[in-house]
């Protein structure tokens, strides 16, 4: 790994301390710009602009985009897609339900994802990549389509600092409206704690794979959940449905920890096996190596993209 | 150690109150908000550890705070020896008092009235004394104090039961109130010994609602007395009466004779359908059809019925009526004798026929009204009467000058015993007046009056003018005189001035003559004399007249057992024939002997009476006595079962002051006070304990 990642280390900010600005734009703005102060001198810049490219003409096209040059020399209809169309379009798919309003540092998971999904925002928007956002609890909550215009950042903004809520967080029906709603391809970032069920999610993450989305996963933990340190039977309240029950943590712990181990084993393979970029982020964890997993990610993606000819996935979904 | 009020114990059992919060406390504290389950499984709760007791020094003070407090409110004191009771140790004087009225003929009282008996006198020690009383409407002593005292001790009660079976319940009503009085006075007695303890007045009755309390409201009971209660119940508390209703004298002698009677059921009774009729010979049985009577509980219905077909008196007509349909039989028959019309003629000694209304004669033959009871006749007198017919006669009126033999004749049945009424018709009456009683001479004058005169002064003490006496009725100054004959009462020896004219003369004169009296009115009645026969005055004047002479007496339709019968002097001896056949000859005019319901016969020579005695009406009145009806006349009454009670009532009095004494509460609260500064301190530190790892994590 190139750069420092240990959350210790002095160049980073950790999260307790960016959580202490109050504003989400602020945030964001800092961790971009100590982004880019560290790694001024990298050459990972450019990944995200995309060539223009051709398409055959097929009824129902818009017939102004038809390319006429293209037309007079090969007597054959064209698509032209416009530079702003071909740029990276992302969609920052952020989960405010209520199991994300756990934490133990101080902040919420929902405040960590939103600081997340506003950091990326602002990075891509200054890259001039249009960005979206999608919020959802049990349902779609808010959407924004990816545009790149100006003050759209800060609907985005605005829409992020909503608190979160809702009473459970169904992850499927969400991500089946994403499916409906973005038609068109591009970078899916998904940030979620993703606890629930495993069969409810794949197939979902198995469609927008097939749609031809590039897909970011960041499996959002609490330190807490992670590993689940806590003394003394307590009844323990689900946030979500207010379920109660009595639990001894020294004797559930082990328990515990295997199944969220092999929850997020799961969740890694179905990542994998359907080309998803799987991160888990605890919330102690510096927002710029997050930001630099997600490039990181890509600029391997690009490589990939290249030695594989751009195609995620498996065969079955070559054009 | 005792408690006064050992309930508050039961306070005790609240020490399940803190372990249940102590047990509990765990459970319900803090819950922890998690962002999901579903990675976690219940993990069943470690119940050693989940149900230890935290802080048992903590609980145990508890406990002890709450057990002190229930203690302390159980008033708790030592016991100590009590003085030994001397209550009921002294000689009771115990008057026994049996009731014996007609009602105690109900099915099981008198067995029951004589068990009580029994019992009670099996309770009393050998040094009480007692007597035994019977009462209906009398009071019978049938053990007095003396012949208890002379009986050996171990023979007393034997006596007592003895005397007891010898009796039994008659049909007389039950006086209660005098019985009680008379109880009482016999334990007030200063008797040869001294009374030191309790004197007691023992009533065994069945305190039906028809005993007669009167004569207890003017009577201030002796203090000192106890009135026990023995109160018998009827095993059958459904009752229907029958009794005579005594109507009116009826002015239409020619109305269907009919008898009414009333049907009246008791309010406990279940039964609500009888049947009234005229009895049989047997007296079980109807001798002819019945009627019907449907009488609801706790009401009555009067049922009329026809007088039998032959009204004389004969043996063989029934003078029964039956009630059936009834469980009590002791009320349910009425025994009738058809009222005797009384004749009666006034030998009226006048020159006028009757026809003229300006004639004496003419107002008083109308005056009387035949009646179906009695029949009043103005008569003339023969051309030469006959003393039998003078003495005979109901009223002698004369209102003209008369002969002087048959002056003298009037004279001599007046002196038997006969009653005359003069009327000063005019001044030249005044030999007849003379001769009617037997003196010289009487100086009569017309009075001159100047307007008119009336009725200045009247006597109304005296019987005749005793209807009038009540201020509605006293008015006499409508009725002017015109004319009225003067007269000096002083001439006539023992005259009575009955009534005077406003200025003084004298107006009505009572004059006694041998054993017969002779009434004179010195004016007429007539309209040219006075206005009195005209008013409303003179009918009720003529019948209290007639009252005076005795003869018009009717006797009431029925008498009641134990009533004294007055018989009218017969001249001879009288032989009383009563129901059950006996035969006694009676000396003297009172007849005492009407013990038992049914038909006396009484035979003298001047003809044969039957009189009917029945039942008191109020014997049938069954139902209970509300219990404190003799509490409210004034009679401590305390009932015999309560002996215990008023001991168990002492003990608890001096449990009581025991505790008001030593007041051990008030050390138990101290006490507790002291573990609750205890158990404070106690928390208080285990609380700090408990907060300063938690800091400390923090």
């Amino acid at each position: 790994m190139p750069l420092d990642s240990s959350p210790g280390s002095a160049s980073l900010i950790h999260p307790q301390t960016l959580m202490s600005i109050a504003n989400l734009e602020m945030r964001a703005r800092v961790v971009v710009e100590g982004f880019w102060n560290g790694i001024h001198r990298s050459p990972y810049h450019g990944f995200s602009v995309e060539f223009t490219e051709y398409r055959q003409y097929t009824p129902g096209d818009d017939p102004r985009y038809l390319d006429w040059r293209v037309f007079a020399r090969s007597d054959r209809y064209f698509i032209k897609k416009f530079e702003d169309e071909t740029n990276l379009r992302c969609h920052l798919v952020t989960d405010l339900s209520r199991s994300m309003t756990f934490g133990s540092l101080g902040f919420t998971k929902a405040q960590y994802a939103a600081t997340l999904a506003a950091t990326l925002a602002y990075f891509l928007y200054l890259q001039g990549d249009a960005v979206g956002l999608l919020t959802f609890d049990q349902s779609l909550r808010d959407y924004l389509p990816a545009r790149h215009r100006t003050g759209h950042l800060r609907h985005l903004m605005l829409a992020l600092e909503k608190p979160a809520g809702g009473l459970a967080t169904d992850v499927a029906a969400p991500l089946q409206r994403l499916l409906e709603i973005v038609r068109k391809r591009g970078v899916l970032v998904l940030l979620s704690d993703f606890l629930a069920p495993l069969e409810a999610v794949e197939p979902k993450l198995i469609a927008l794979a097939a749609c031809g989305h590039e897909i970011v996963l960041f499996q959002i933990l609490d330190p807490a959940e992670l590993k689940f340190e806590f003394t003394g039977s307590t009844m323990f309240e689900d946030s979500e449905t207010g379920r109660t029950l009595f639990i001894d943590p020294v004797t559930a712990r082990a328990d515990y920890l295997r199944k969220l181990e092999a929850h997020s084993a799961g969740l890694r393979s179905v990542c994998q096996r359907l080309g998803i970029a799987f991160h888990r982020l605890a919330t102690d964890r510096p927002l710029e190596l997050a930001l630099f997993d997600f490039l990181r990610e890509r600029m391997q993606r690009r490589g990939d993209a290249k030695r594989f000819g751009r195609r995620p996935g498996s065969g079955a979904f070559r054009k | 150690m005792s408690f006064l009020v050992p309930l508050f114990l039961v306070g005790g059992l609240a020490i399940a109150l803190p372990v249940i919060f102590h047990l509990v406390r765990r459970t319900t504290r803090e819950r922890k908000p998690f962002s999901s389950l579903m990675f976690l499984t219940p993990s069943p709760p470690r119940l050693t550890r989940r149900s230890r007791l935290d802080h048992l020094l903590l609980l145990a003070l508890r406990c002890l705070v709450l057990c002190l407090v229930a203690f302390a409110f159980a008033r708790p004191f030592l016991k100590k020896p009590v003085d030994a009771q001397p209550v009921g140790d002294a000689p009771r004087r115990i008057a026994i008092l049996v009731d014996t009225s007609a009602s105690m003929r109900r099915a099981n009282l008198w067995a029951d009235a004589r068990a009580r008996v029994e019992a009670f006198l099996a309770r009393t020690s050998p040094a009480d004394q007692a007597a035994l009383f019977t009462f209906d409407r009398q009071l019978r002593p049938l053990l007095t104090f003396e012949q208890w005292n002379a009986a050996p001790a171990g023979e007393r009660v034997a006596l007592v039961a003895g005397k007891l079976a010898e009796t039994a319940p008659g049909w007389s009503s039950t006086h209660l109130g005098n019985a009680l009085i008379g109880a009482a006075e016999s334990l007030a007695e200063p008797s040869g010994q001294p009374a030191g303890g309790p004197r007691q007045v023992l009533l065994v009755s069945d305190l039906q609602e028809g005993s007669r309390l009167d004569q207890l409201q003017g009577y201030e009971w002796p203090k000192g007395i106890q009135l026990l209660v023995e109160t018998l119940k009827p095993r059958n508390r459904d009752n229907a009466s029958l009794q005579l209703v005594v109507d009116a004298d009826e002015s239409d002698p020619k109305a269907a004779a009919s008898i009414h009677v009333r049907v009246s059921n008791s309010p406990e009774s279940a039964r609500e359908q009888f049947r009234v009729g005229w009895a049989a010979a047997d007296g079980r049985s109807f001798s002819g059809p019945a009627s019907e009577a449907y009488v609801p509980a706790g009401q009555s219905r009067v049922v009329l019925l026809p007088l039998p077909a032959t009204p004389g008196l004969t043996n063989a007509a029934p003078s029964r009526i039956l009630l059936q349909g009834d469980a009590e039989d002791f009320d349910n028959s009425v025994f009738v004798v058809p009222p005797e019309p009384v004749r009666l003629n006034l030998v009226y000694f006048g020159k006028d026929s009757g026809e003229d209304p300006r004639q004496p004669r003419f107002f008083l033959q109308r005056a009387f009204q035949e009646t179906r009871r009695q029949s009043v006749q103005v008569v003339s007198p023969s051309p030469s009467p006959t003393p039998a017919e003078l003495n005979n006669a109901g009223l002698l009126v004369v209102a003209d000058s008369l002969p002087d033999n048959q002056a003298r004749l009037l004279r001599d049945s007046i002196a038997a015993g006969q009653t005359a009424l003069f009327m000063a018709k005019d001044p030249a009456t005044g030999p007849t007046f003379a001769h009617l009683l037997g003196i010289d001479r009487v100086e009569l004058e017309e009075a001159r009056v100047a307007n008119y005169a009336m009725f200045g002064e009247i006597d109304f003490s005296h019987p005749l003018f005793s209807g009038f006496a009540d201020p509605r009725y006293s008015d006499f100054t409508r009725i002017h005189f015109w004319k009225y004959r003067k007269l000096d009462p002083g001439s006539i020896p023992s005259a009575r001035v009955l009534a005077k004219f406003d200025n003084g003369d004298p107006a009505l004169l009572e004059i006694p003559v041998g054993r017969g009296r002779v009434f004179a009115l010195t004016s007429g009645w007539q309209p040219g004399d006075s206005q009195l026969a005209l008013s409303t005055k003179f009918v009720p004047l003529l019948y209290a007249l007639l009252e005076q002479t005795g003869r018009n007496f009717v006797p009431p339709t029925q008498y009641h057992v134990d009533d004294v019968i007055t018989l009218a002097p017969a001249g001879g001896p009288v032989t009383v024939s009563t129901p059950d056949g006996a035969q006694s000859i009676l000396a003297q005019t009172n007849f005492t002997q009407t013990g038992a319901p049914g038909i006396y016969r009484l035979a003298s020579a001047s003809g044969t009476r039957q009189l009917a005695v029945n039942l008191d009406a109020a014997e049938s009145k069954t139902t209970p006595l509300p219990p404190d009806e003799l509490e409210r006349l004034g009679a401590p009454v305390s009932l015999p079962a309560s002996a215990a009670v008023e001991t168990a009532r002492q003990v608890r009095l001096q449990s009581a002051e025991l505790e008001s004494r030593q007041k051990l509460w008030r050390w138990i609260l101290a006490i507790t006070l002291g573990v609750l500064l205890i158990e404070t301190w106690l928390s208080g530190r285990a609380s700090r304990r408990q907060a300063a790892p938690q800091a400390q994590a923090q």
